[in-house]
């Protein structure tokens, strides 16, 4: 499902959350980048139909989400993990999902079961199918979060912050899930985490006060660090100039590695950025004044 | 349709496995029946009609079991909202309205389930001593038209008043208003008692009693002289009516604007706020 915005903006009273937001979005994994505020919570709901805009134009799949009729037509082809998905704690996955599943319109009973059957073996949780939801932990009730945006086989699945809170094994497994299902569909995919985009995104989008400041290829992001990355090994204090992405201490000093303009250090070197040093270097150069 | 029987058939299969409900319930029904007094059902002689027997239970079981199903229903709408589910019910393809109507119907025969259940066991026990099984019957006639249209109306305003006020907050006014509205003797001080708004039952009762008078205060003298006629088949249906539709109007009022909101529309354009983003170096 191909998505449109244009000029998009909300306002929560004095606060602008979106300021002209301007994205195209097609088939595949999308990323959307940003710092906690950045509004990309905002934006996902507004693509949801759970949110109105304040002004601009959203169409997705050729439907004019401004309009009820238009947000209804979506909602009908749309599969949506909230961040911070809540459950209900005394359903069991497989009533969940087939209490969602009537919700979205799948009437047919026996159609219904199938998919939920099919959809919880898909997220590893076949075995635990009967047992109620409150002593799920935190990776299984995302699980059975993303397992309900699947029913009825979405066109555009919206996945908000899936993979906060998550121990590494559980957010490789939930990241190469998402990667798997975005064969068909367009995966929009929000995230904090630039690590998830390196992963699982070829197209990614920067948001920053409401404001997008960049949208391309992963790649070009990784590039807008290209020259401004280094290396320094030094046994004393980190270097003051630039930021300081990572930092891994060896028996000949800590090695740092930086984002900067100028050789943080006589002894730098220059480093093939990653994706992360991408958007450092973006946030960097990109100083955003808030509005409202 | 579809979307309407999902949401009423979870929400009974939820509520229904609460232990809250059941023993709540069976507390308050316990008391009732070993503080009946000599006014209550126990006491009639035998011989005494099925209907009367039945109602007087009904009302009997009428005088606190609501209790428990307007705390019990009192956080069920903003649940969703505190649990976190609310986000992901609002990006499905179904009115709000539909929703507000499901959660309605299953907190409607949530409740009942223990209400009917009373009634049953209290009709078994009769059967025993006066060996009248028309007993059963009355005992769901009475369910129908003392029992169902009370746990109508608390239903919907324990499901909408929370929104407005906290939950806490409407259990203290709800018990509070229960006393008040239907036990308050109206002539002690201006009160609802005695009313067709009484969701006790007081008028569908007293007519199933027949010639015996009022069950506890139908058509006595008192505040609002016009909701106070005299008992009879017809009054009995018009506060029925009027206790069912008492409950659909707070819920009429959310869909309302749960409807205006679901049509908000916006605008394409709109003058661009200043706003820079300026380059600096690292």
């Amino acid at each position: 499902m191909h998505i449109e915005i244009t000029d998009l903006r909300r306002r929560f009273g004095r606060v602008t959350a979106l300021d002209g937001v301007d994205l195209n979005v097609s088939g595949g994994m999308y990323g959307l980048l940003g710092t906690n505020g950045a509004g990309k919570t905002t934006l996902m709901r507004i693509l949801a139909g759970v949110l109105p805009a304040t002004s601009g134009r959203v169409l997705a799949g050729g439907h004019d989400l401004s309009t009820r009729a238009g947000r209804l037509a979506v909602q009908q082809r749309l599969g949506y993990l909230p961040q911070d998905l809540g459950l209900y704690p005394d359903l069991s996955p497989a009533e969940f999902l087939d209490y969602i599943g009537l919700l979205k319109g799948l009437d047919d009973r026996a159609a219904r079961r199938r998919q939920v059957d099919e959809l919880l073996d898909l997220v590893g949780l076949a075995g635990v199918a009967r047992r109620k939801l409150k002593g799920f932990s935190g990776g299984m009730r995302r699980r059975v979060g993303i397992a309900q945006a699947l029913l009825g086989d979405p066109a555009l699945l919206i996945v908000d912050e899936p993979t906060v809170g998550l121990d590494p094994e559980e957010r490789i497994r939930f990241r190469t899930l998402l990667s798997s299902l975005a064969g068909g569909r367009t995966v929009l995919l929000s995230t904090h985490i630039v690590e998830d985009v390196a992963q699982t995104c070829r197209q990614t989008a920067v948001l920053a006060a409401g404001r997008v400041l960049f949208a391309g290829a992963v790649t070009d992001l990784t590039a807008r660090a290209e020259g401004v990355t280094w290396e320094i090994v030094t046994p004393g204090p980190p270097p003051t100039d630039g930021v300081v992405v990572s930092a891994i201490a060896r028996a000949d000093g800590t090695h740092y590695r930086v984002v900067s303009h100028q050789p943080p250090g006589p002894d730098a070197v220059p480093a093939s950025p990653s994706l992360e040093e991408g958007y450092v270097a973006l946030m960097r150069t990109a100083q955003v004044a808030p509005v409202g | 349709m579809t979307a309407l029987l999902a949401v009423a058939r979870y929400e009974l299969r939820m509520l229904a496995r609460k232990r809250s409900l059941w023993i709540s319930a069976a507390l308050l029904g316990g008391v009732l029946v070993l503080l009946q007094g000599e006014r209550g059902p126990r006491s009639l002689p035998a011989g005494t009609p099925a209907r009367e027997v039945m109602a007087t239970w009904a009302l009997l079981f009428s005088i606190l079991m609501p209790l428990a199903y307007g705390m019990l229903l009192a956080d069920r709408l903003v649940r969703d909202r505190k649990l976190r589910v609310e986000p992901l019910l609002e990006s499905l393809p179904h009115a709000s309205a539909t929703r507000l109507a499901g959660k309605y119907l299953g907190g409607v025969a949530a409740c009942a389930l223990p209400g009917l259940g009373a009634l049953l066991v209290a009709a078994t026990v009769e059967v025993g001593y006066r060996h009248d099984p028309f007993l059963f019957v009355w005992a769901l006639v009475a369910f129908a038209m003392v029992t169902l249209p009370g746990i109508a109306m608390v239903a919907g305003f324990a499901l909408v008043c929370p929104i407005v006020v906290s939950a806490p907050l409407f259990r203290i006014l709800f018990v509070g208003y229960w006393f008040w509205g239907n036990m308050l003797a109206p002539g002690l001080l201006p009160s609802l008692t005695g009313t067709v708004l009484t969701p006790i039952g007081d008028y569908a009762a007293t007519w199933l009693l027949g010639d015996d008078g009022p069950a506890l205060f139908a058509g006595s003298p008192g505040w609002l002289t016009f909701l106070r006629p005299d008992p009879s088949g017809a009054t009995a249906a018009v506060s029925i009516a009027v206790i069912i539709l008492c409950g659909l109007i707070p819920l009429a009022v959310t869909a309302l604007a749960g409807h205006r909101h679901a049509r908000v529309t916006w605008p394409a354009n709109q003058a661009r706020p200043t706003r820079e983003i300026s380059p600096t170096t690292v």
